[in-house]
């Protein structure tokens, strides 16, 4: 393989952007990716910092950065470069015709599959729920065989969250689907794509036109097309004349899947090479820097050289940090995480605690330009970097901040090899 | 049956993150399969429980896009094509052509060993058309078939003159290009004589065994596997290392055999194995890659194939075509073409097939390309036979730029 | 006030295997348990159904009343029943004078010990240590606990037996030193009642002595706690024995998709069922020796529960407690028709039942018999139902419908499917349980909490461990408006954290991949906690 000048271990949301961002700066970059990355079940939005330690809401995410912990992943990007990394986000989605809505400063709630809110920043405009607190009339809309959305569940628990003078109606619209011993069940994403089709699209209006009044907004699962562009919703919203509303859902999420494929198609666009099913299992770290990283599969070794490397590889999910009993490594540079020798004291007694959970915060630790750290405290070589997930510090469920430091590490990571400061 | 662990299929990996069913192109194209997820570790589980009928099982296609995409290693496709094995050993066939499709070395062999045998056999799958015979036996009369050459590739390759270099190969032609297309075994020694490279043949080959694997015949494919791991081995021991130049071969010799195998010698073969490409890469790599082109100035579009994505090896055709003066050529990233060997064959999955490729198809003609590039044999077929525009393995734009 | 002849405290295997026993004799009985059938040590085990042959050396007794049970219990219970047959094994570290001993022992109690060739072992079991010795095919099963106690509940009703959930007994009321009623309090509404009979039978196990309490007396149970590792896949295909001294972590059995690796022995509150990493790492160090590749092994979850082992003396400790059972009459301690049962195996629990009834029966002055041997718990689906079956559910999920559904409720459940297709929804794609059976099941006035379906349906139990079914149980019960699904927070939380409670102990790996996930989504995705009103 023919040297690049990054290299990026992983094709996450952070190893991508990561990638767009070197690429879009002239850089010859390759990402090795093993697994399409876990972006493709998350949910698709820019979480950044949804809650603060205390578990207080936020209402500007950026500025709120200023108060995290000091080893928090923020604490080493600054507000400034936060905000780059995020408008930077909003460009390239405007550039790829699916622009993403939002302000790095202001956080929106977003309705759930389950009828709550969680707080996010940048979304697509399938789910720009700001329409939500203005409209008077709610339309929580299922679909009668549809796996995984139940509209009554969150119709009852809207009501719950919602100020009481709303009307929230549900309305099951009926697919007409076949159904049998030999057909499997029906996903968000079979729907997805019976909305693309014309015979969809016109089943849909037809049945929900009759409950739209005149101040309506439409709630309903992640089912607005499968490809990043807005064709079906502006359709919709168009021949029914009210604003519909993508709920934040569960895997298989097609709103996760229409960004991994916006941000592969800018990255390619720009030359990005990709090579698949590429397992990383070592490093080759030569007087404190990092001449290549060696892959492994059924048949040899392979070596990929590069000036820089970005470890995007997506913390223990993603395989990028291997948990064995009493240990915690991150296993391409060999870094050994200081973890508690007894599993129990990996965690509260609660998953669902009203805290951030000890395990969450596991990870690897670097220093202000997010180069990793030995336990000593030593750099593993000067010309890696640690984005995203594998970073320590930081509970991304309990903050609501995963995609976010994704994006603002990938990005400091990316343009700092770029000879940006 | 209880997991082994002896093997390198570990369904205990999968955490049932569904990031498969996102991505799985049969899934996507119809309901009557279940989906990698499911029909593979979900209900690898289950199987070893209860004796049950599972008709979705022959919907998987063996493509190894779940492979691709999953996060953690699972060889999903794997366990799907054990599991049709076995419940194939208890349950009757949809149709003949299962056994036809799977066997289809058989067929190219007496086929290429009579005289005239590929003219009648060519007229045969028209007439057989005609008459509805095809559909009678469980294959799409709609498909284009591939068809028999005159003369086999291993007859070829003994008429060409080679010079002899210290650099050597063993090609594994297998049987798409032994009895169907030849001249791209011709191809493959014209191009690597040009870079300094001599090629040796074997006749003891006998078929990977790909299709054995994707029909349910893991069986019949251990046979085979045990024949050429013994003889690949041989020819590695020798200092030669071996290429393909069809991706389903050698995603099959240098990574399904240990999975699904166990014989010795595999894992110190695999280790020298190469796609044709690739070996020219890793030459181009080292500044030894022969660039003498004339320019072609023509359009291509690029689709790579499923079979090569999963090797982990990137896009060579991607890093080489485009080296030539003059050349156009862009990489149609649409996804799996639906044929998947001969799935797309079959009467109850052609459609399906069709469905699987329209992606591509579309933006095949959209491209505006001359020629379509792929490296798999009935890959190239699929993209023909869905978009109108003829399609060449990557060593023939080679061959061609070198002007041989 | 509820009435009734005899009050069984308790709805473990002992209890339920009282109810029925009277039921079928024709003696009006109420059931009451605390939590759900089940809920505690009847389902807090391997799953085995013994052969007797780990008893044989140490208790002859024991070992014949295993094998004569085990095959009344193979024929009436066939649906909780998996018959795999057992193999014990002896590693390098185990005595070759016990294995003789053990051989001849066999054979005096009538369990068949069939010497088994290390090659075939090893070509049945390929995943042995092959460092294994010797081995011998045994007729040990698997068995399901919450099935069996349902299924023998399901018996029970059919003669009259009554069944009360989540009724916690309060008090024992006593009129001139004989038993007069109990009174009793229901968990989830706090209605108090009281139910009057002529004879209480407590068979809370471990909490014998709390329940004794009650009524002034000392019942002295030594709670030994046993902790167990549920692992992914079948590692085995048969239950696995180490042919030694009976110790920790030496049985393993395949239960349906996965396999069960127990136990430990600690003394215990008859609560605690908490699990340390400790006690998991030391149980796999020694699983180690019949399974040498166990830390490869995807672990699901860990459990622990208590056995009620009895003594009299108060300093017996764990083992060398009785495994037999005692029926204590407390008419000896100034209380007529009240009797505490304690101790006793899972597998026995038909014959302790038998012979506790017998006892009571004669104080009633009831001739009847005991015909719980001779009657099936359920009745067969028949190959029409089956036939049936086949034509709704989902590859591979009808016979495992009908073991855990039994005749009756197996057809409500297809009837749902016939009329409305869609409702063969698969909630649980890990153990295939369909959106018909959650619905039937929720619909049953025993059923509270998702966790109630889990242990009726096996929802939640496979892989994933609840992560992608929690969301839709708790969707299927609130569109069904279930009077107890009123709280999805609550609902989700419930079944979550109990899942949770059984993975924290051993989070690495893939275990912890796993929760990462189902944080994503609930806490990340969902915002399970966020409970802010947006005005």
């Amino acid at each position: 393989m023919k040297k690049s000048d990054v290299l990026i271990i992983g094709n996450g949301i952070s190893g991508l952007f990561a990638a767009c961002i070197a690429a879009d700066r002239g850089k010859k970059v390759q990402i090795l990716s093993y697994g399409a990355g876990t972006l493709t079940i998350g949910g698709g939005i820019i979480d950044v910092l949804g809650y603060t330690d205390e578990g207080r809401p936020v209402t500007d995410p950026v500025q709120a950065m200023g108060q995290v912990n000091p080893t928090h992943p923020y604490a080493k990007v600054g507000s400034d470069t936060a905000k780059k990394a995020l408008n930077t986000f909003l460009k390239i989605t405007n550039e790829e015709g699916f622009p993403y809505i939002g302000s790095p400063n202001k956080n929106k709630w977003i309705p759930t599959a389950i009828g709550n809110f969680k707080p996010s920043c940048l979304v697509p405009r399938t789910m720009d729920s700001d329409v939500v607190f203005k409209t008077s009339n709610i339309l929580v809309i299922g679909f009668d065989t549809m796996k995984d959305f139940y509209a009554n569940m969150v119709t009852k628990n809207l009501k719950k969250r919602l100020d009481s003078d709303k009307s929230i109606k549900e309305f099951t619209v009926t697919l007409n689907f076949e159904y049998g011993k030999d057909l499997r069940d029906i996903s968000a994403m079979d729907v997805a794509r019976w909305l693309e089709t014309e015979q969809g699209h016109v089943s849909f209006v037809e049945q929900v036109k009759p409950h739209i009044k005149k101040d309506t907004v439409i709630i309903l699962p992640p089912v607005l097309g499968l490809d990043p562009n807005y064709k079906v919703l502006d359709s919709l919203e168009k021949d029914l004349s009210c604003s519909l509303v993508e709920v934040s859902s569960l895997p298989p999420a097609v709103t996760g899947t229409r960004l991994t494929k916006m941000l592969n198609s800018y990255a390619k666009k720009r030359g990005v090479q990709v090579i698949e099913k590429a397992h990383v299992v070592g490093a080759k770290v030569v007087n404190g820097k990092c001449k290549s990283v060696i892959t492994e599969g059924f048949d040899r070794q392979r070596e990929f050289y590069a000036d820089q490397f970005i470890l995007a590889t997506g913390g223990i999910y993603g395989g990028g940090i291997i948990a064995k009993i009493g240990a915690l490594t991150e296993p391409i540079f060999n870094i050994a995480i200081d973890v508690p020798k007894v599993q129990t004291e990996w965690s509260h007694k609660q998953l669902f605690a009203d805290k951030k959970q000890i395990f969450a915060q596991y990870g690897v630790s670097v220093d202000e330009n997010l180069i990793p750290l030995t336990a000593e405290g030593k750099q593993v070589a000067s010309n890696v970097k640690v984005v995203g997930r594998s970073l320590a510090g930081y509970d991304f469920c309990y903050e609501k901040s995963g995609n976010g430091v994704a994006l603002i590490t990938a990005y400091k990571a990316a343009a700092a090899f770029c000879g940006e400061a | 049956m209880a997991i082994n662990k002896q093997h390198a299929i570990d369904p205990d990996k999968c955490t049932a993150c569904t990031i498969c069913i996102t991505a799985c192109p049969v899934t996507a194209a119809t309901r009557k399969f279940r989906g990698p997820k499911m029909t593979g570790p979900a209900l690898t589980r289950l199987r070893k429980l209860v004796s049950d009928d599972d008709p979705m099982l022959d919907y998987c296609s063996n493509c190894k896009t779940c492979d691709l995409v999953c996060p953690s290693g699972v060889p999903i496709s794997t366990l799907n094509m054990m599991a049709k094995n076995e419940y194939y050993k208890t349950h009757p066939r949809k149709s003949k052509a299962d056994d036809m499709l799977a066997h289809s070395e058989k067929m190219g062999k007496l086929i290429t060993a009579l005289p005239l045998g590929s003219t009648f056999a060519n007229l045969g799958v028209s007439i057989g058309k005609a008459f509805n015979m095809m559909g009678a036996m469980g294959i799409t009369k709609d498909a284009k078939m591939p068809s028999y050459a005159s003369e086999s590739f291993i007859s070829k390759f003994k008429k060409i003159k080679q010079t002899s270099y210290p650099r050597k190969v063993v090609f594994f032609s297998g049987c798409y290009i032994n009895y169907n297309q030849p001249e791209v075994g011709v191809d493959l020694v014209k191009v690597y004589q040009k870079n300094k490279i001599e090629v040796a043949i074997d006749e003891n080959f006998v078929c990977c065994g790909s299709p054995m694997v994707s029909g349910g015949y893991i069986d019949d494919a251990r046979v085979n596997a045990a024949k050429n791991t013994a003889i690949l081995k041989a020819w590695v021991d020798k200092g030669y290392d071996i290429v393909t130049a069809c991706t389903s071969c050698g995603l099959m010799l240098k990574q399904e055999y240990q999975e699904l195998f166990d014989f010795a010698g595999m894992s110190e073969y695999a280790a020298h194995m190469y796609d044709s490409i690739e070996y020219l890469a890793k030459l181009n790599d080292e500044g030894s890659f022969n660039t003498d082109f004339t320019p072609i100035n023509k359009k291509y579009i690029y689709h790579a194939p499923c079979h090569l994505k999963v090797q982990a090896i990137g896009r060579p055709s991607m890093e080489l075509l485009p080296l030539i003066p003059g050349i156009k050529i862009e990489e149609a990233d649409a996804g799996c073409c639906g044929i998947s060997g001969s799935y797309g064959f079959k009467a109850d999955k052609h459609e399906i097939a069709m469905k699987v490729g329209s992606k591509l198809f579309a933006r095949i003609k959209d491209s505006g390309a001359d020629l379509g590039v792929s490296e798999c044999g009935t890959c190239r077929l699929q993209m023909e036979n869905g978009s109108g525009v003829e399609a060449i393995h990557p060593l023939t734009v080679l061959r061609r730029a070198y002007g041989l | 006030m509820l009435k009734t002849t005899v009050v069984v405290i308790g709805g473990g295997a002992t209890g339920v295997g009282i109810l029925r026993d009277l039921s079928m004799r024709g003696i009006k009985a109420i059931l009451v348990e605390r939590d759900d059938l089940g809920y505690w040590t009847s389902s807090r085990f391997h799953g085995l159904l013994h052969s007797g042959g780990r008893y044989a050396v140490k208790d002859k007794e024991a070992a014949k009343e295993c094998i004569q049970e085990n095959t009344i219990l193979r024929r009436i219970g066939h649906h909780c029943v998996e018959a795999t047959e057992s193999i014990f094994v002896r590693t390098p570290e185990d005595s070759e004078e016990f294995e003789q001993e053990w051989v001849k022992s066999c054979k005096e109690c009538g369990i068949s010990a069939i010497p088994l060739p290390m090659d075939k072992a090893f070509e049945l079991e390929p995943n042995l240590s092959h460092k294994i010795l010797s081995a011998y095919r045994c007729p040990g099963a698997a068995i399901d606990g919450f099935r069996l106690l349902w299924q023998t509940v399901a018996s029970a009703d059919k003669y009259g037996g009554k069944t009360m959930t989540y009724t916690e007994v309060t008090g024992i009321e006593t009129v001139n030193g004989t038993v007069s009623g109990v009174k009793i309090r229901d968990k989830w509404t706090g209605r108090e009642d009281k139910i009057a009979c002529d004879f209480v039978i407590s068979a809370a196990g471990s909490f014998a002595g709390q329940v004794a309490h009650m009524a002034g007396l000392t019942v002295n149970v030594k709670p030994s706690k046993g902790t167990l590792i549920a692992f992914n896949h079948r590692i085995c295909n048969r239950v696995i024995h180490r042919l030694h001294k009976s110790s920790d972590a030496d049985i393993f059995v395949p239960h349906g998709s996965i396999t069960i690796l127990g136990t430990s022995s600690i003394d215990s509150a008859p609560d605690d069922t908490s699990t340390e990493t400790a006690e998991v790492t030391a149980m796999m160090e020694i699983g180690k020796l019949t399974f040498e590749h166990i830390y490869d092994y995807r672990i699901l979850r860990v459990f622990a529960g208590t056995r009620p082992l009895y003594s009299a003396d108060p300093n017996a400790k764990g083992r060398s407690a009785s495994r037999g059972f005692v029926a204590l009459d407390h008419a000896h301690d100034g209380i007529k028709h009240f009797m505490s049962v304690c101790g006793g195996k899972f597998t026995t629990y038909r014959l302790m039942a038998e012979k506790v009834c017998d006892m009571v029966c004669e104080q009633l002055g009831v001739n009847e018999k005991c015909h719980t041997a001779d009657e099936n718990l359920v009745e067969d689906p028949s190959p029409e139902l089956m036939g049936r079956a086949k034509a709704v559910f989902p590859s591979y999920g009808a016979e495992l419908a009908a073991s855990r559904l039994g005749n009756r409720k197996l057809e409500h459940v297809i009837e749902r499917i016939e009329s409305k297709p869609e409702m063969r929804e698969l909630v649980c794609e890990c153990e295939n349980v369909t959106l018909a059976e959650i619905e039937e099941i929720a619909a049953e006035p025993t059923s509270h909490t998702v966790s109630d379906l889990r242990r009726r349906t096996r929802l939640g139990m496979g892989t994933c461990q609840g992560t992608f079914c929690a969301y839709r149980s708790v969707g299927a019960v609130d569109k069904e408006e279930m009077p107890w699904a009123k709280d999805t927070v609550y609902l989700f939380k419930e079944f979550l954290e109990t899942r949770w409670k059984g993975i924290r102990p051993v989070l690495w790996g893939n275990m912890l991949r796993d929760i990462e996930l189902t944080r994503a989504i609930y806490d990340a995705a969902l915002n399970l906690s966020g409970v802010e009103e947006i005005k």
